[in-house]
């Protein structure tokens, strides 16, 4: 185990990531669950996020509490989360090339006459006619806002691209560089946390992805916990630099550490 | 008022390349647009002593069905006279007895007849537009990432181009895309590959700095003419935007309203 080099610190609140932290598709990790609990007996603030660019905040939850997980759809930050929260605060009406599924996440946002394109994984979308549609916007110098910029996924029928080639092939088409919104950008953090009156020098980050999760808490300024849980492979700690603060067998692991030394 | 510095180089020079859509006409529905003064432009520098080829990133058509169209919008073309990607890669493809998966237009799939097109072991992108789907997309990801060695073409790298419709994307976005996605360098076939002026200023037998090659794309006419060391000169036609006047990285010798005023100049110059 990294011993804690940062010291004592009055910590606040812990971002915890979803898939392969706290569960692994329709599995609870092993423990999670009373993990949580424990967690919320200590006065700390609680908030989940995730890099989903086609499940809304409402599917994740409805998952969550099938694993019975004590959580509420407000404690839920995901990258179309801060998707959103950018539009807001930059009083866009966004383009939304999107699964239908995601769009109930944006319930309410204006987007007639639209003067943003926001690009996540949509296949329906991606064509040629609606891709020529988000590239004149951008020409005429609407923002485009990547929830994040996967190469590839896996699916059923084996690969598939991700969003990330054709918001790359649109950055140069425009000659102009996407908002990426998800993790492991910065603003995905400072965001997450905004609401909970904490800075990020007071947070800690749970996850099992070294760069997405750990190297993008850290870079904020948080503390970042992985665990040997999910997509986790032997070495990953030594992608990112610095190390993560702490490297645990699990989510729960990580619970006690935290429990133990950081309050 | 454009600018006449590069005027200075038209009386040692012995030849001019034109780009074609964009300079001589704005496609788009059925055969596209005549651009005013064009077609008195390119009879006006054939009369003249200077030799005249066309070059262009064309790919949604053969070469005869293109020049067919240009010819029935009053142009005076010939075949021979036309360098485009699609003769040009099947030619590599030859060479390196390469099997391509073809992401190409419908209409330029005639190119391609004698080519085996069997087990591929490589992809050909061209400007596919509606083919450009995202199934589309994703066979030609599949062949690549599932080859140990993936080996890409793109005819051309344009980023857009004008139709009577308004812009529209070319083939390198997909390029960048697929590039992205399976983390490699595509092989670029036609302008601004320098091999690719090389070739048509072989046809013309002339050395680059006697060649001129009018554009209206900044970074594929103008920087890849310029980088084979011929002067570049853009139209402000077709693709053309006020930004590419102080565009980063690429500096056209002149800039001109559009090719009756580049012609003008040139033979004026020479004393026509």
């Amino acid at each position: 185990m990294v011993s804690n080099m940062a010291g004592r610190r009055a910590l606040k609140a812990v971002l915890i990531d979803l898939s392969g932290t706290v569960h692994v598709e329709d599995a609870a990790v092993p423990g999670a669950q009373d993990a949580l609990n424990k967690l919320r007996q200590a006065s700390i603030a609680v908030k989940f996020v995730t890099n989903t660019t086609k499940e809304s905040k409402r599917e994740l939850l409805e998952r969550l509490q099938r694993l019975n997980f004590d959580l509420q759809d407000k404690e839920i930050f995901t990258s179309l989360s801060a998707a959103r929260s950018l539009l807001e605060q930059k009083q866009h009406r966004p383009l939304l090339l999107l699964e239908d599924s995601a769009l109930e996440d944006f319930t309410g946002i204006d987007t007639s006459e639209p003067n943003a394109v926001v690009i996540g994984l949509a296949p329906d979308h991606f064509n040629y006619q609606t891709l020529n549609k988000a590239f004149r916007m951008v020409l005429d110098g609407a923002p485009l806002i990547a929830i994040h910029k996967a190469r590839y996924y896996k699916r059923k029928d084996g690969l598939a691209l991700g969003p990330g080639p054709f918001v790359t092939g649109l950055e140069y088409a425009t000659d102009c560089k996407a908002t990426v919104v998800g993790k492991p950008e910065k603003t995905f953090f400072t965001q997450a946390l905004s609401d909970l009156g904490c800075s990020p020098s007071e947070a800690v980050m749970i996850g099992d992805d070294a760069r997405d999760d750990v190297g993008g808490a850290q870079n904020a300024g948080m503390l970042g916990i992985l665990v040997r849980t999910g997509k986790y492979r032997e070495g990953d700690e030594n992608k990112i630099n610095p190390p993560p603060h702490l490297i645990c067998d699990s989510f729960s692991h990580a619970v006690e550490h935290i429990l133990k030394n950081l309050l | 008022m454009a600018d006449a510095s590069w005027i200075g180089c038209a009386k040692s020079l012995k030849g001019v390349v034109l780009d074609m859509c964009g300079v001589l006409y704005d496609s788009g529905e059925g055969d596209g647009v005549v651009i005013p003064g064009s077609v008195e432009a390119v009879k006006r520098l054939r009369a003249s002593d200077l030799k005249l080829r066309f070059c262009t990133n064309e790919t949604q058509a053969t070469r005869e069905k293109f020049v067919d169209k240009l010819q029935r919008l009053g142009f005076d073309i010939s075949v021979p006279e036309v360098f485009s990607p699609p003769p040009a890669v099947v030619a590599v493809l030859k060479e390196r007895s390469l099997r391509p998966h073809l992401l190409v237009y419908d209409g330029v799939l005639p190119e391609f007849d004698f080519v085996d097109k069997t087990n591929p072991n490589c992809v050909v992108i061209g400007d596919a537009a509606e083919n450009f789907s995202y199934q589309n997309m994703n066979e030609a990801f599949r062949v690549l990432i599932g080859l140990e060695k993936p080996v890409l073409f793109s005819l051309g790298q344009g980023k857009y181009y004008k139709e009577t419709d308004g812009l529209k994307l070319d083939v390198g976005v997909y390029m960048k895309a697929l590039e992205y996605a399976c983390d490699l360098k595509a092989e670029v076939i036609g302008k601004p590959s320098p091999v690719f002026f090389q070739s048509v200023l072989n046809d013309m037998g002339l050395q680059p700095y006697e060649a001129l090659m009018i554009g209206d794309d900044l970074v594929n006419d103008v920087g890849g003419a310029q980088h084979c060391g011929m002067k570049g000169v853009q139209v402000r036609t077709g693709k053309y935007r006020l930004s590419d006047e102080s565009h980063p990285t690429v500096t056209a010798d002149g800039t001109v309203d559009n090719l009756a005023q580049a012609v003008d100049m040139i033979l004026n110059q020479r004393g026509h």
